[in-house]
């Protein structure tokens, strides 16, 4: 990752910008909404492989700071959020796309439960807390 | 598939929200088959995106908008070894890939 930052240093131009955009691996909620509220229905499972890597990720970026190459100007912090119309099509793209997220059986049945009993017009959805940091290129 | 993603557009208003994009040079590392980079791209002066699944850039080069044909560019590399001389964006954009 130190490598990568450093590339992307000698790419940017002197008093550019480098923008970080990562999710962090946390209990990532399963909701389902009705039309008047949202319940929620259980927790996908992280890996530990993936908290090990936003460790990483922010070692890397402390020492690129420390070596002079990056400042930091400013962070911040937002929800992001992935809604299906079914359990079963959520249940399809995490196998699919997500390689450290994993979608319990229990948690399916909950939600299959919860959408039954919210009636129609219901939709599933999950949420990630997605950090943005903003860096200086410093020197020449 | 009934997938919506973002719906509320929060990525892109927080990007924008921490730099201005109007004219500059961005790199995008880790641009996948494109999601954030038709977001901001048309403020852009010019945009390369990499990523280093050729799969996935493949989709990138196929669905991108004939409006950002001219501006906006696709290739398949790694971070680690970027191919382009110094000094060359204004911009670098870690898109969920540190």
């Amino acid at each position: 990752m130190v490598h990568a930052l450093r590339e992307i240093w000698r790419a940017l131009t002197p008093g550019g910008l480098l923008l970080d955009l990562r999710p962090l691996s946390a209990n990532m909620p399963v909701e389902v909404l009705g039309v008047e509220r949202a319940a929620v229905a259980g927790y996908l499972d992280t890996a530990p492989e993936a908290y090990a890597d936003d460790r990483a990720a922010d070692a890397a970026m402390a020492t690129v700071e420390r070596d002079g190459l990056f400042a930091r100007e400013r962070d911040g912090a937002f929800d992001f959020l992935w809604y299906w119309d079914t359990p079963e099509e959520m249940q399809a793209f995490i196998a699919e796309k997500w390689t450290d997220t994993h979608l319990s059986e229990e948690v399916l049945v909950q939600t299959r439960r919860l959408m039954a009993d919210t009636g129609d017009n219901t939709r599933v959805r999950t949420s990630a807390n997605v950090i943005i940091s903003r860096w200086r290129r410093l020197g020449r | 598939m009934s997938l919506q993603r973002d719906p509320e557009e929060t990525e892109i208003k927080h990007l924008r929200d921490f730099a201005d994009f109007s004219g500059a040079r961005v790199l995008e590392i880790g641009c996948g088959e494109g999601r954030l980079t038709w977001r901001y791209a048309s403020a852009a002066g010019w945009v390369v995106g990499i990523d280093p699944d050729p799969a996935r850039i493949g989709v990138a080069l196929s669905d991108c908008p004939p409006t950002l044909r001219s501006s906006a560019t696709f290739a398949l590399a790694k971070a680690e070894s970027l191919p382009f001389p110094r000094e060359t964006f204004d911009r670098a954009v870690l898109a969920w890939s540190l």
